[in-house]
């Protein structure tokens, strides 16, 4: 409360100075290049100070509005996010998410933003990523790349260039949709060869927790390999109706499931995104704040110290010519 | 049920995936809407994205991808 005040006091004392004293001021740094040395008290310039507060204004500014700007748009995808929720939490019930399923070859979906100033969701889902590869690569073993997003493709082209095998960017440039996702799925499916898909994203808790998390998609042939006494043993209990065969129902489910997860994916990340921005923006305006008052408190305290001076000597010579 | 059955190979012979198949369908049924409905559902159809494919550690050239839902 008192921190409060103090703020708006400062910003108070700071307009009517920058208003009021700005010929003041000027007079006083022109006086002290031309007559007065190095030696004069009044020498003190306060044009750096003032031209530094103006510049962290402005900044806090921009932050504040970036923040307003995050937290309107999250409002709008969290709701998405959680409608989405419904696309993938069937496929869980039915074919589960193996993480922990040995394959061959793996491919790495690491799903990052295309902007930055949005915390550490970025690095972590890309040390996720490495991490994951360090897991799944071995010898006989293939494991690549997928990268949605500007900032994950910089972060990975450091040390893992030979691995990536695509790179999406601009998806955030429309409203995210479910049409445009299960285009870039399919177009995904097409490229890449795969007996085991990871997603890795950070889910959406709140506005301040997200969880790097890890989705697994496993190609038709694994899952049928798996539900032949594997880790997906209960598959077969369900009773496939229609002239399709069991590998041509599963192949469907594969990708369908595929575009559904990649989609409930891209949203918790565009969603932990705008919040983690959120949060960000609102801690560099408040920093910026304590700055300002620290800036108004020197620049007060200069200012004060140049005017007594200038009386003291207004004073003396007065004394002297009475006295 | 019959006719579903019987459209399964088609598609995949013809080089889709089922996402596509089921791209088309649902594009057909918001084709079917009414008015003021319709439009609103187009919008959510709006594809755009850049893709690169990398090869031996470089991207190649990279290919847009807009507005077209892709049928």
């Amino acid at each position: 409360m008192a921190m409060a005040a103090l703020r708006r006091e400062g910003r108070r004392l700071l307009v009517s100075s920058v208003s009021g004293d700005s010929s003041v001021a000027a007079r006083s740094a022109i006086l002290s290049d031309s007559e007065l040395g190095p030696m004069g008290a009044r020498s003190i310039s306060t044009q750096a100070v003032r031209n530094r507060m103006k510049s962290v204004k402005n900044i806090q500014k921009i932050t504040k509005a970036m923040k307003m700007v995050a937290a309107s748009k999250l409002r709008a995808v969290q709701v998405r996010t959680e409608n989405s929720r419904g696309f993938w939490q069937p496929f869980t019930a039915l074919l589960g998410d193996n993480p922990s399923v040995d394959v061959k070859k793996t491919v790495i979906v690491t799903i990052t933003s295309d902007k930055g100033l949005c915390g550490g969701i970025n690095s972590t889902s890309v040390r996720v990523s490495k991490a994951l590869y360090k897991l799944t690569s071995g010898p006989e073993k293939d494991t690549k790349y997928v990268i949605l997003g500007e900032k994950g493709k910089v972060q990975l082209m450091r040390d893992s260039k030979s691995s990536i095998e695509m790179n999406i960017t601009e998806l955030q440039k429309n409203p995210l949709n479910y049409t445009q996702v299960s285009v870039l799925a399919d177009d995904i499916l097409k490229n890449v060869e795969y007996d085991a898909l990871r997603i890795i994203y950070n889910k959406f808790h709140s506005v301040v927790s997200f969880l790097p998390t890890v989705s697994t998609i496993l190609s038709p042939e694994t899952v049928e390999k798996e539900s032949e006494g594997g880790k997906l043993g209960d598959l077969d209990s369900y009773e496939i109706e229609g002239g399709e065969t069991k590998a041509e129902i599963l192949q469907n489910l594969a990708e369908f499931q595929f575009s559904c997860v990649l989609f409930s994916a891209v949203l918790e990340n565009a969603c932990s995104e705008l919040g983690a921005r959120m949060s960000a923006m609102d801690s560099s305006s408040r920093n910026a704040g304590e700055m300002l008052d620290r800036l108004t408190l020197t620049y007060n305290r200069t200012r004060q110290a140049s005017i007594t001076t200038e009386l003291i000597e207004i004073i003396s010579g007065a004394s002297a010519l009475t006295g | 049920m019959a006719s579903t059955a019987a459209a399964v190979p088609f598609w995949r012979a013809a080089g889709m995936t089922y996402i596509t198949y089921s791209n088309i369908c649902a594009s057909l049924v918001r084709g079917c809407l009414k008015e003021p409905y319709r439009s609103e559902a187009v919008s959510r159809e709006q594809v755009h994205f850049i893709v690169s494919k990398w090869a031996n550690g470089k991207p190649e050239k990279p290919s847009i991808r807009s507005d077209s839902p892709e049928v």
